[in-house]
């Protein structure tokens, strides 16, 4: 099933909650239920399923001292074009090593500032 | 074709074009449904079977593709069965993201904390100290050379950097 197809069986609750996740980049699931203005259960259960549909990834963490959650979006919906420098791709791309005084970073950067900046 | 929706992406598009060259484009960029055999797509492709081959190898490399033998009981030979595993590809990306933030930020205090100075008729670029020991003159033609101003540079390298920065989220600490 596509991304769109997913989103597109989501409740109106787990779409507000996606739609958060996404505005914020990431948010730890003790603030995601009060940002939600849902009760900490329903809160944990629109979390729950968003990951189960892989359209969030959820990591346990510790934060303000206790235990939770934190909610990011999945890399699928990371803007890849930032790789870009006009039509260039990162330099780095299949390379073991990254050599930021190399000529073809250089390239890029020109690019960068002449193309698109 | 399996991965539709990844590959309309044209930075994907561009980004296995990268990996596996003009003659791998071919099979990178029409994944099969299910497990395929290196044959198979050779046969399919009109491809050599050396290029199906490195091409599927460079994408095995890249977490993009694995195989499983299976040995022929009559002829004992061994088949490759290869699956396209490019729901890999966005965390791919991701990592080449923060490697670019990475270069990014460490070539921009570089050009932030140095001077240049630039030969116009050669364009080649020197360190302040570096032209002060040719006596500012290009050791390549023998013109003065000029000071050159990054600014520009600096300032695309600096708004890339917060773009890539806030979608990344890396500068929150989690």
């Amino acid at each position: 099933m596509s991304v769109s197809e997913l989103e597109a069986d989501l409740s109106a609750d787990e779409r507000a909650g996606l739609e958060l996740i996404r505005e914020t980049g990431g948010i730890h699931q003790s603030d995601f239920w009060k940002e939600l203005d849902v009760s900490s259960r329903k809160g944990s259960r629109i979390a729950e399923a968003l990951e189960e549909a892989e359209l969030i990834e959820r990591e346990r963490t510790v934060y303000d001292g206790h235990n939770t959650y934190f909610l990011e979006p999945t890399a699928r919906d990371l803007d890849f074009s930032l790789l870009m420098a006009g039509d260039m791709l990162s330099p780095f791309i299949g390379e073991e090593e990254i050599d930021p005084q190399s000529d073809a970073f250089s390239q890029w950067l020109m690019n960068l500032a002449y193309e698109e900046y | 074709m399996a991965f539709e929706d990844l590959l309309n992406d044209p930075v994907i598009q561009k980004y296995l074009h990268e990996l596996v060259g003009p003659t791998g484009m071919p099979v990178a960029a029409a994944p099969p449904e299910g497990e395929v055999t290196d044959e198979e797509l050779a046969e399919e492709l009109g491809l050599e079977l050396n290029d199906v081959r490195r091409a599927l190898f460079i994408l095995y490399e890249n977490d993009l593709a694995t195989y499983r033998r299976v040995r022929d009981e009559d002829s004992g030979w061994l088949t490759y069965l290869w699956t396209f595993h490019y729901d890999n590809i966005p965390e791919n990306l991701k990592e080449e993201m923060d490697r670019l933030l990475e270069a990014l930020e460490e070539r921009e205090e570089y050009e932030r904390t140095h001077e240049f100075y630039l030969c116009d008729v050669c364009s080649i670029r020197f360190e302040f100290g570096e032209a002060m020991d040719f006596g500012f003159e290009c050791p390549e033609c023998g013109s003065p050379i000029e000071a050159m101003e990054n600014d520009r540079l600096v300032e695309a390298m600096e708004w890339r950097i917060d773009q890539l920065r806030s979608e990344l989220n890396a500068d929150v600490g989690n």
